[in-house]
């Protein structure tokens, strides 16, 4: 019977092939979407699963509120997971890493490269973490100083083998020369891991004044005993900030207790986290890497999800679009004494092969899609991901559902036809079941438009953000990373590259205004003795001469250090919200502020000027307080440049720097692009989103197509008797065309609001937003409305335009 | 003189043979005739019909309507001209199912941009004369075959055509409400409308003025 139900089905298929087709573009293009979110969100699952003990990992977070400045970060103090694991049984181990920096120079030969995955990391690592060796013994690898563990494609890179590396030696640009020893080598790191390094160096090279409670640097991680309630354990920090933090603040500051700390709007806190938990819900100050986003993976599972559902729709849309074709065939099996269930059965059968096909196709359409939806995403899946056993299982039952929840409501609504009116040739159109096929097309319509709405908002914003005035200027300037260069020669080389033509200007300091270069930033007071009412946080910048011409910012009141004047050392220029904060008002110049120099003494500085404010960090935050200093800062040449030709300009920078210092990477970026950087992932979003809304609009369009010509073919004869009675074209048009137009306007004023709702909660992320003007909302309601007319008019002008004769002949 | 066919051929392609509809008619009609076409089923009535009412094209000879050539006519001319003269009556009456009968009948002035007063007095002239007032609300499957086709003729004449053009009116209708809408075929006639009906019927031929035969797309009576 089966048998024969399938060899019906496929020939079904084939005499339809447009209608076959549509059914089958339409499915795979849903089923291919799915798959794609499916990997995606299975792989956003899988971070740090791979921990034979991730369940009981936790890292150390901080929170801290302090003069007005808000810090949550995902480093804390070095001492405390020692404290920890020393007053605390459920603490079975901790481990810190300590990845300040970022990069290193190691010599491969005569060359040196930049190796940006480096840390270093307490010999407990692998007592937390799972990291397989290949060779050596990770247990006591990190015991001894000058020790380095490494993956096995460092290993190859720099020894050819994992066992030839062992007992060898790294030359690392450490204090100027440091030799590390390989002593393991494991495996390279799994790329779902909130953190990935090559080298693993000891902690016991790491230069820190160790022992601080108050600086928060390491990242740090412990592993409970079995059993342990983190949240319960996070109570215990109440006794560790009264037993060790605050005598040390005590030396500081003036601080009687926790309580008075608190009454001036302070706080202080620390908590575990979930390790597992890092990559999709944690996105603090200083994170190991760029993390995921809890909220992405339940938009895109939604969208994907949609965008199936939409397809299915289409298929029952179609499928009962085309039933009055159907209806003679289903009459005279009827007749023949077929039973209601059988025919049930005949139809899913169809329905169940067609999405068959469409897995395959969309399978096949994946497969041709990866590659670029990684470089959207910016992941890195491969096809052998759905080898899974649980995608297996799933592709296996997959088409089963697709074709059940599509096929079922054609089967039933075809099987029902009675064999009389169908084989008199009548078909009651019957205007009652309108209704569903109604909510059907404005539910893909308003999908459809939420997600326009969604692109066009991600884009507008995105934009802004480009575009927004940031009180400095970002354009044509290149960083060049000095540290492979001699301290002496920078300064001359500086000078060198500013007399080339097309360089304007340039200025020392690695502080920039964008989010990965250097930061530093300290308490400062208005008063010589700190208290917790005049003293607020602040970034502490140490620039040169020339930082604030080259990089185009703006001296609101007072003036920027000049050569001219001799005694700038104890002078420092703040910006707005930093006058702010310190309650100087509009008069900040010549005002006293008093910081510590870093060896726990109090220093005097005097205002000689006011920046205007300038967005340093993220557009998602507000400008923050900020003040900078003169000071030697070399590590970073900025040059602002105005030529054409920039890769020219570029090559020959290149060549004065490989001249001075042969050997060295020569390592640039521009300031724009790291700024873009900022935004990479909403950039991810919105390319995300404007194919997802493209794929809907494409997929309710051959929805409403299908509707179409359902209403085409069951007003057929209506619209002979209107031809003949004098409607023109037009007149047929618009009346086929007025119904759906209304549901377009209708699934608008329903999707309006939840776009609204949606795209308002996405914009808080920002603190300098777009507004959600009521244009966008109209542009969407009007493009959706005029594809939908485009859409319909193919159909509504083919039936418009045949002659009545033959509709009205068969009688 | 309302129309004159003269020499019309229309064909149909069916693997590589070509099949006849309509051969050699020549036809003339004067203003206020009553025309009864008749034939065997296939015998090209309706097709006929079609010519003359401009739905349908034909192949060869000429075809004068009020003295303009139809066969030279653009689609948008021709339509205007059936729009204005030509009224039709079909045998399953092909009413609009989800307009109701006031609505039906007021169809075809919303094609001829006529303003809603004036509308509205038209159809409700139209109920009157045809005794339908009382079901102007109905829709057509609540109304009996008789007078479903009652609705129709006063759909067909609504727009106060010069010529009516009936295929069969009566094809579906008892020999009751045959006899009366033959009768009220013949009143029109006397006010001075030109009719002509396909029919398979004796009877309902009968009262036409005369009979015209066809058999296998060719006429075959000595009428002119």
């Amino acid at each position: 019977m089966i048998k024969n139900y399938i060899k019906i089905a496929w020939r079904n298929l084939l005499k339809n092939k447009g209608f076959t087709a549509i059914n089958i573009v339409g499915l795979s293009l849903g089923i291919g979407c799915f798959i794609v979110i499916a990997m995606f969100v299975s792989d956003e699952l899988s971070y740090d699963q791979y921990h034979e003990n991730a369940e009981r990992i936790y890292r150390i977070n901080s929170d801290i509120q302090f003069g007005g400045t808000d810090l949550s970060m995902a480093v804390s103090a070095d001492p405390m997971g020692e404290t920890l694991k020393n007053d605390y049984p459920e603490v079975e181990e901790y481990m810190r890493f300590y990845a300040s920096g970022g990069s290193k120079l190691i010599k491969k030969g005569s060359e040196y490269i930049n190796e940006r995955l480096v840390a270093h990391a307490d010999s407990t690592l692998f007592n937390v973490f799972t990291l397989p060796a290949i060779v050596g013994n990770t247990k006591t690898a990190l015991n001894e100083p000058n020790t380095v563990v490494i993956s096995e494609t460092a290993a190859i890179r720099y020894f050819g083998s994992a066992e030839k590396a062992i007992g060898e030696f790294l030359d690392t640009d450490d204090n100027t020369r440091t030799l590390y020893e390989v002593t393991a080598v494991i495996e390279d790191m799994p790329r779902n891991s909130h953190f990935r390094y090559d080298f693993f160096f000891s902690m016991d090279n790491v230069q820190y004044g160790f022992g601080n409670y108050l600086s928060h640097n390491f990242h740090t991680y412990v592993l409970l005993r079995s059993g342990t309630d983190y949240k319960e354990f996070n109570k215990n920090f109440t006794a560790v900030i009264d037993k060790y933090i605050l005598p040390q603040a005590a030396q500081f500051m003036q601080i009687e207790s926790m309580e008075d700390f608190e009454k001036a709007g302070n706080s202080l806190e620390y908590s575990l986290f979930p390790m597992t938990d890092i990559h999709l819900r944690s996105s603090r100050g200083v994170e190991l890497s760029a993390n995921g986003n809890i909220q992405y993976v339940y938009i895109f599972s939604a969208a994907a999800l949609f965008i199936l559902i939409l397809a299915c729709i289409n298929f029952m849309n179609l499928t009962t679009a085309r039933s009055s074709g159907r209806a003679k065939e289903v009459g005279i099996r009827k007749v023949l004494g077929t039973e209601k269930k059988s025919l049930i059965w005949q139809f899913l059968t169809e329905s169940t092969l067609i999405s068959i096909l469409a897995l395959i196709i969309g399978i096949l359409f994946v497969r041709l899609t990866l590659g670029w939806f990684n470089d959207m995403s910016g992941k890195e899946m491969i096809m052998s991901a759905l080898l899974t056993p649980n995608f297996i299982i799933f592709l296996f039952i997959f088409p089963f559902i697709i074709g059940a929840f599509a096929g079922l409501y054609p089967a039933f609504f075809m099987s029902s036809f009675k064999p009389i009116t169908v084989l008199k040739g009548k078909l009651s159109t019957g205007h009652k079941k309108d209704t569903l096929r109604n909510f059907l097309v404005v539910f893909q319509f308003a999908t459809s438009i939420i997600l326009i709405v969604g692109t066009v908002v991600i884009y507008k914003q995105l934009n802004h953000i480009q575009s927004s005035e940031l009180g400095f200027s970002k354009e044509q300037v290149l960083v060049v990373n000095n540290s492979g260069l001699p301290l002496e020669t920078r300064q001359s080389l500086k000078d060198e590259i500013v007399q080339l033509t097309g360089v304007e200007s340039a200025s020392f300091g690695g502080f920039l205004p964008v989010s990965d270069s250097s930061r530093s930033d300290t308490t400062f007071s208005t008063e010589t003795v700190m208290t917790e009412s005049n003293a607020f946080n602040m970034q502490y910048w140490r620039v040169d001469y020339d930082y604030l011409e080259n990089m185009d910012m703006e001296m609101l009141d007072g003036r920027f250090f000049s050569r001219e004047f001799g005694s700038d050392s104890t002078a420092i220029v703040i910006n707005e919200t930093a006058a702010r904060l310190a309650g100087f008002d509009n008069n900040a110049v010549g005002k006293n502020l008093y910081g510590s120099d870093g060896n726990g003494n109090r220093t005097e500085y005097t205002v000689i000027g006011v920046v205007k404010n300038f967005n340093y960090e993220s557009l998602k935050q507000n400008v923050g307080a900020l003040s900078m200093r003169l000071g030697n800062n070399s590590w970073v040449t900025a040059y602002r440049f105005n030529t054409n030709d920039i890769a020219g300009l570029v090559d020959i920078i290149e060549n004065k720097y490989k001249a001075v210092a042969p050997g060295m990477p020569f390592d640039y970026s521009f300031l724009d692009e790291s700024f873009d950087n900022m935004y990479r992932q909403e950039q991810r979003i919105g390319s995300v989103a404007i194919t997802f809304a493209f794929l809907a609009i494409i997929i309710a369009c051959l929805g409403l197509l299908g509707l179409a010509t359902y209403i085409a073919e069951q007003r057929t004869k209506e619209i002979g008797v209107r031809k003949v009675l004098g409607a023109s074209v037009t007149n047929i048009v618009r009346m086929l065309s007025t119904d759906f137009v209304k549901l377009v306007l209708l699934a608008f004023l329903i999707a309006t609001p939840i776009a609204w709702w949606f795209m308002n909660t996405w914009l808080q992320d920002f603190a300098f937003r777009i507004d959600l003007s009521w244009w966008i909302f109209a542009g969407t309601g009007m493009i959706s409305l005029i594809v939908a007319l485009i859409t319909l008019s193919f159909q509504a002008i083919r039936a418009a335009i045949t002659n009545p004769v033959k509709s009205l002949r068969t009688e | 003189m309302l129309l004159k066919l003269e020499g019309i051929y229309k064909w149909v392609n069916s693997g590589g043979r070509r099949i006849f509809l309509l051969k050699d008619i020549d036809l003339l009609v004067k203003e206020g005739e009553f025309i009864s076409i008749m034939g065997p089923s296939g015998s090209g009535k309706s097709t006929l019909l079609n010519v003359i009412g401009m739905i349908d094209g034909f192949n060869e000879g000429t075809y004068k309507f009020l003295n303009e050539s139809v066969h030279n006519l653009k689609e948008r001319q021709r339509a205007k001209l059936y729009k204005e003269y030509i009224g039709f009556v079909f045998q399953s009456y092909n009413l609009i199912d989800n307009l109701t009968v006031y609505e039906n009948i007021e169809t075809p002035l919303l094609y001829k941009k006529i303003k809603s007063s004036e509308r509205k007095a038209l159809v409700a002239d139209m109920l009157d004369r045809f005794n339908i007032v009382g079901k102007k609300d109905l829709f057509p499957v609540q109304l009996s075959g008789g007078q479903q086709q009652l609705v129709g003729i006063a759909r067909a004449l609504i727009s106060r055509p010069k010529l009516i053009l009936a295929d069969e009116p009566t094809g579906n209708l008892n020999s009751k409400q045959s006899q009366e809408i033959m009768e009220l075929f013949k009143e029109l006639n006397e006010e001075g409308v030109t009719i002509i009906q396909a029919t398979h019927s004796e009877t309902n031929a009968s009262y036409g003025q005369r009979i015209i035969q066809l058999l296998d797309g060719s006429r075959n009576d000595y009428n002119l």
